[in-house]
């Protein structure tokens, strides 16, 4: 199976190769055999793929180490769900999933159009093939490929960095790369349109379900990864604007820019150029985040390679897909034409705008920031580092405004609005927003920026709840239907509207616990068993942790492992026990810390075995070596990431559910909307 | 080894077999196909509804809804027109890649606009006064459609 993994993958370049300049050849020449045959490349290459990755998975569970990515990433004791998932655990096995799952994403786009959007998919087939053999050639002669075997066989290999055997790990890499992988298709059909000349809005018609589907995966891979930050490296923290955190949240900010600014485009038939442009730069942005990931260029607590031979593989190729759009964009120009103006400086249109702006100014502050060490490094030869205080002194304000455009957005009108409504439409959240501030600084709160967060957070919820009671009560009064039903079906009617309101507030909810960070409190302190350290949470109450003592059972993959117990009080009310650990994993040197968390709705504690006094004779179970230095903080709101992720989960698949107008067919679809039947106020 | 061999013989006829028959992909829209016609009505019976849910909800003032209506009804309207007339006459709208139906296509609008020489049927740039082909004077077709005005 392995060899046959490998030969498949050696097959899969010239397959794809083929493929994609057929499809352009195809396209160009109108030869139907061509694009056919360019087609059935795509479904090909997808199935060759599946053999390659068949072959690097049986070699990991098969315990292959005379394969040199099998003989670093694995060994012997691994557990079988790591060995699965050895497949993107590295460089290697991830470029090859990366192809995989943009192959998949293509088999699905040339399937779903292989009665419909004909004129598009030659090139799209093109497109997406390119990208494909990139990636191919990229395994192939880059030094990087999965089945290179070593000149002896290894008795054992070195085993999964530790910190990557978790649950969260294991998934929060496949989502991600979901969600760069599927903006392909997009990116594709815009080409598509720039080659076609047909750059009215019908390629974002029938891409807009890819991108939602494909923002949904990048936000939820960037959210897993908050999760496993949290879970794993052990400082309490979930976001230490490291590299390639930064460079998966770059796509998801033009994507979510790009989102908003299509409805312009829809509506108004305004902004062509700068859609074609934003879908060009979010799609240059994901090969960016993959090459920062892989390339090893940057130092990253991600960056587990070494070879930087690739670096220059990808730049040639952002390099070259930056000059065919702009190139392409160009040319296309004079077709590309605003149909309107803004009418109005108070408009939807205009906040989609400004909006707009400030998600492009956060991905170049954040971009600036992470690129800015590596430029001077190589102009001065000086190490810098840009930290986290750099990126949280940018991105606070921005996040500030990009939370209240959230609310300012769905208040106003397309078109024009008046001054007179908008405050109308204000006040109460004004007062609700400011209401929420001034009582928490009765109760003590000092912090302004986590304040003001609040009372933005406040104004936004408190609109948006409005909306839904004015479209519900509207829709129940025409309709004469109850509220759960009038509710349920304002939301089905238009999808869009509302399931993009869910998914305002989850990210209300995010920011909410964003904010909730300034509050939070640790006590760093040595105890003996029988000892306690006391915390007290921002929300006034106090938690007293006792210190049990040690244990070492022995669990799999590890030589040894140091589980710390304590017993947890609420105010003095039992209200269960924590544990905290070191594991000396076989294969890794260093201790590795696993921290103990006990969530809340509303705060979590979190306990760190920071340190052991006598760590071998702690491991050897020496009743005399128990003696232990723990961290202890109380994290506020900070589950909020995790509920918000889940709501704005429920509101991206609201929005992403195909419509039933989208799914009849056009002649019907004249016959249905001769008149706009939908009653007033839905 | 046999088994790569096979694979890739198997590959290669899968990709093989549309040229060697002679099968050929279609280029052809179909009613699945959004057209622009169809966006532009969507957009417009959309743009009324946004319009009047703002208005309801407190969002417009009762001027400018009205105006937006206005604006919005004639949009939607000329929209549904041009749907009609392609319903009716399919072939205008021209298959997408049969060059004669495109270029049918470019010669009815070039009469619209004015832009099509009656005389040789040259189709002139835009704004164009005299066929650049024969010097002749061009003028608009005007159409029969009813006045889409509200």
């Amino acid at each position: 199976m392995t060899i046959l993994g490998e030969f498949a993958l050696w097959i899969a370049l010239p397959v794809g190769l083929w493929g994609a300049i057929l499809g352009f050849v195809g396209g160009r020449k109108q030869r139907g055999d061509l694009v056919l045959s360019a087609e059935r490349s795509v479904y090909a290459v997808f199935f060759l793929l599946i053999l390659a990755s068949a072959g690097i998975i049986t070699a990991f569970v098969t315990d292959r180490f005379e394969y040199w990515y099998v003989a670093n990433y694995s060994n012997r004791a691994l557990d079988m769900f790591y060995k699965v998932s050895g497949l993107w655990a590295g460089q290697r096995g991830s470029l090859v999933f990366w192809a995989l799952l943009l192959s998949m994403f293509s088999c699905i786009a040339v399937f779903t159009n292989r009665n419909k959007n004909r004129e598009f998919m030659p090139y799209v087939v093109g497109v997406l093939l390119s990208v494909s053999s990139f990636f191919l050639m990229v395994l192939l002669f880059g030094d990087v490929n999965p089945f290179e075997r070593l000149a002896f066989t290894p008795a054992d290999g070195r085993g999964l960095n530790p910190q990557l055997q978790n649950y969260w790990m294991t998934i929060h890499p496949p989502t991600l790369y979901l969600g760069f992988t599927s903006f392909t298709v997009p990116f594709a059909f815009a080409i598509a349109a720039l080659l076609t000349g047909k750059l009215d809005t019908r390629w974002i018609a029938i891409t807009r379900g890819w991108i939602l589907l494909s923002w949904f995966f990048l936000a939820n891979g960037i959210i897993f990864g908050m999760r496993w930050a949290y879970q794993e490296l052990g400082w309490g923290g979930f976001w230490f604007w490291d590299p390639v955190e930064n460079a998966s949240l770059l796509p998801w900010l033009t994507a979510t820019a790009f989102l908003h600014s299509i409805q312009i485009q829809e509506n108004r038939g305004m902004l062509k150029v700068w859609n074609m442009s934003l879908v060009s730069l979010t799609f240059l942005l994901t090969i960016f985040a993959t090459f920062l990931t892989r390339s090893g260029l940057i130092e990253s607590v991600h960056t587990f390679a070494e070879n930087t031979k690739i670096a220059m593989i990808f730049l040639t190729f952002l390099g070259v897909v930056t000059g065919i759009c702009v190139l392409l964009i160009a040319w296309r120009y004079p077709l590309m034409k605003s149909e309107n103006q803004i009418q109005s400086f108070l408009s939807r249109e205009s906040a989609f705008l400004f909006n707009n702006l400030i998600f492009l100014g956060a991905a170049f502050a954040i971009m600036w920031g992470t690129l800015f060490p590596l430029i001077t490094e190589g102009l001065t030869g000086q190490a810098i580092t840009v930290g986290p205080p750099f990126f949280n002194r940018v991105n606070l304000p921005i996040g500030i405004a990009l939370l209240a455009l959230t609310g300012i957005g769905p208040v106003i009108a397309w078109r024009k609005a008046s001054r007179r409504n908008l405050a109308k439409n204000f006040i109460w959240p004004v007062v609700v927003g400011t209401a929420v501030v001034a009582g928490l600084y009765l109760q003590g709160a000092r912090q302004t920026m986590a304040l003001i967060t609040f009372g933005v957070a406040a104004f936004v919820v408190t609109i948006i709840t409005v909306e839904f009671v004015k479209g519900t009560r509207a829709r129940a009064h025409i309709e004469g239907e109850g509220i759960p039903i009038a509710f349920v079906h304002l939301v089905m009617r238009n999808r869009r509207r509302w399931g993009g309101y869910i998914v305002h507030l989850g990210v209300v909810m995010i920011f909410t616990a964003f904010a909730g960070a300034a509050f939070d409190r640790e006590v760093t302190q040595t105890l003996d068993p029988g000892e306690s350290v006391s915390i007290q949470s921002a929300f006034g109450h106090e938690y007293t942790l006792t210190y049990q003592g040690l244990s070492s059972p022995r669990g799999q993959n590890m030589l040894r492992q140091a589980v710390a117990l304590m017993t947890v009080e609420r105010n003095g009310v039992p209200v269960g026990s924590l544990t905290a650990e070191k594991r000396l994993y076989v294969t890794w040197e260093a201790p590795v810390t696993e921290v103990g968390i006990r969530s809340t709705p509303f705060e979590d504690l979190y306990l760190i075995l920071a340190s052991l006094e006598d760590l071998g004779g702690a491991f050897e179970n020496d009743a005399s070596s128990q003696r232990a230095t723990f961290e202890v903080q109380v994290n506020i709101l900070v589950g909020w990431i995790w509920y918000g992720g889940f709501i704005l989960t429920i509101g991206s698949l609201i929005a992403m559910w195909p419509s039933k107008a989208s799914l009849t067919p056009a002649p019907r679809r004249a016959a249905e909307e001769r008149v706009p039947a939908e009653p007033v106020g839905v | 080894m046999l088994g790569a061999a096979l694979l890739a013989i198997g590959v290669m006829l899968f990709l093989l077999i549309p040229i060697l028959r002679g099968e050929w992909a279609s280029f052809d829209r179909t009613d699945e196909d959004p057209t622009e016609i169809g966006a532009r009505k969507h957009v417009a019976l959309k743009g009324l509804r946004d319009a009047e849910y703002d208005y309801r909800a407190g969002k417009l003032d009762e001027n400018d809804y009205r105006q937006i209506k206005a604006e919005m009804s004639r949009e939607a309207l000329d929209a549904m027109e041009a749907a009609k007339a392609e319903v009716e006459d399919p072939d205008a709208a021209g298959p997408a890649g049969d060059p004669l139906e495109a270029e049918i296509l470019r010669t009815r609008r070039g009469m619209a606009e004015g832009t099509t020489c009656l005389d040789c049927g040259h189709v002139n740039e835009q704004r164009s006064r005299f066929c650049a082909a024969c010097g002749r004077p061009l003028v608009a077709v005007v159409s029969n459609a009813p006045s889409t005005g509200d």
